[in-house]
């Protein structure tokens, strides 16, 4: 039934991984940056952040590559963890 | 003006071989003088695809070598006189030929032919270089998966640094229902990830392989729908300027009546 998922969008339609899938490998082929450069580039742009911004969470650091029409992107998601505020 | 055409892909089993006999044969159906190559020396397949098989004697390597004349290696296509053949050798290897040695032969066939197509060896070795190297122009040939369009990009990216020019794609084996679906890459989806020229479009088409099983080509049947593909991809190439149609097998509202009756008209268009 997956004419029937899709319609209720339990599934997304695969001609959609694919080209999402295609424009994350190209990006990776043409950049190389391995799995682990993209790992030590994650800790070491949290250790520069904590420098700045002690609430940093390490852990939870997003790198990813874009591909775009004219440039590729290198796209950093730092999330800050919100600590209570003193009185 | 002769040209050099080279058909290449990166991956194989693609369709590089099959693009190449039907293309050839659509430009000589027009009237022109046309020279296949086969360079895929120790793998030779684009004999059997159009069928000439049985007639060879000499092949590339002898030419390249001087155990013959150019004259003696090409063989006459069956159907077309103005269609001949440049068989690989099929027991030696690639490193049997240089790229220095492509090139010359390519002008040698520049003089005799209007049009000349070398059919590639799949991959990005020497092989592959040698095929391009007297190119004048490359056509990707590629189907709407995953790996063979990965592979099509990296092609794409060495062609351009070996200064061929902009390569031009051909789309393989689209099946326009599963597009539909949602369930294959649409034309627009692999153009917008190559980001090339498309030349043409050629339907998933169980005939390629009943007229491959007999050694036709499949251009020679009208109601064949990848030969009719290649017989606009053909008019394309020598610049006409033909718009491109995606030979569907969906059902046309002709098709669903009779379709009730147990009748379908062949072949119907989009």
């Amino acid at each position: 039934m997956s004419f029937l998922e899709t319609l209720f969008g339990k599934r997304e339609r695969s001609s959609d991984i694919a080209r999402d899938r295609l424009l994350t490998v190209l990006v990776h082929d043409r950049v190389k940056l391995t799995p682990d450069m993209m790992e030590q580039l994650k800790a070491d742009l949290s250790a520069v952040i904590a420098r700045y911004v002690p609430s940093v969470d390490a852990g939870a650091i997003e790198v990813t590559l874009l591909r775009g029409e004219t440039v590729d992107h290198l796209k950093a998601d730092i999330p800050l963890r919100r600590t209570p505020q003193k009185l | 003006m002769s040209r050099v055409i080279t058909i290449t892909s990166g991956k194989g089993g693609v369709g590089k071989t099959t693009a190449t006999a039907n293309l050839g044969a659509a430009l000589a159906m027009q009237g022109l003088k046309v020279a296949v190559v086969d360079a895929d020396i120790g793998l030779r397949n684009l004999d059997v695809v159009m069928g000439l098989e049985n007639r060879i004697v000499y092949d590339l390597v002898d030419v390249v070598e001087g155990r013959c004349r150019l004259r003696q290696a090409l063989i006459k296509d069956k159907h077309f006189p103005d269609l001949c053949l440049l068989p690989a050798a099929q027991t030696r290897d690639k490193d049997a030929v240089t790229a220095d040695d492509m090139i010359a032969l390519s002008n040698q066939l520049r003089a005799e032919f209007d049009y000349v197509l070398i059919d590639s060896p799949a991959g990005i070795e020497a092989g592959f270089r040698n095929a391009i190297a007297g190119a004048d122009e490359v056509l990707i040939v590629t189907t709407p998966e995953v790996a063979s369009v990965r592979d099509a990009d990296r092609v794409i990216g060495l062609v351009e640094a070996f200064e061929k020019g902009h390569p031009r794609l051909i789309i393989n084996r689209l099946k326009p229902r599963m597009v539909s679906r949602g369930e294959m890459m649409s034309i627009d989806d692999v153009l917008q990830i190559l980001a090339i020229d498309l030349i043409g479009v050629v339907p998933d088409d169980e005939q390629i392989v009943t007229s491959t099983n007999r050694g036709e080509v499949a251009v020679l049947d009208r109601s064949s729908r990848a030969g009719r593909a290649f017989v606009e991809i053909a008019r394309r190439l020598a610049g006409e300027d033909v718009p491109i149609t995606v030979f569907d097998d969906a059902p046309g509202l002709l098709n669903r009546i009779f379709g009730v009756f147990g009748i379908r008209a062949r072949g119907s268009e989009r």
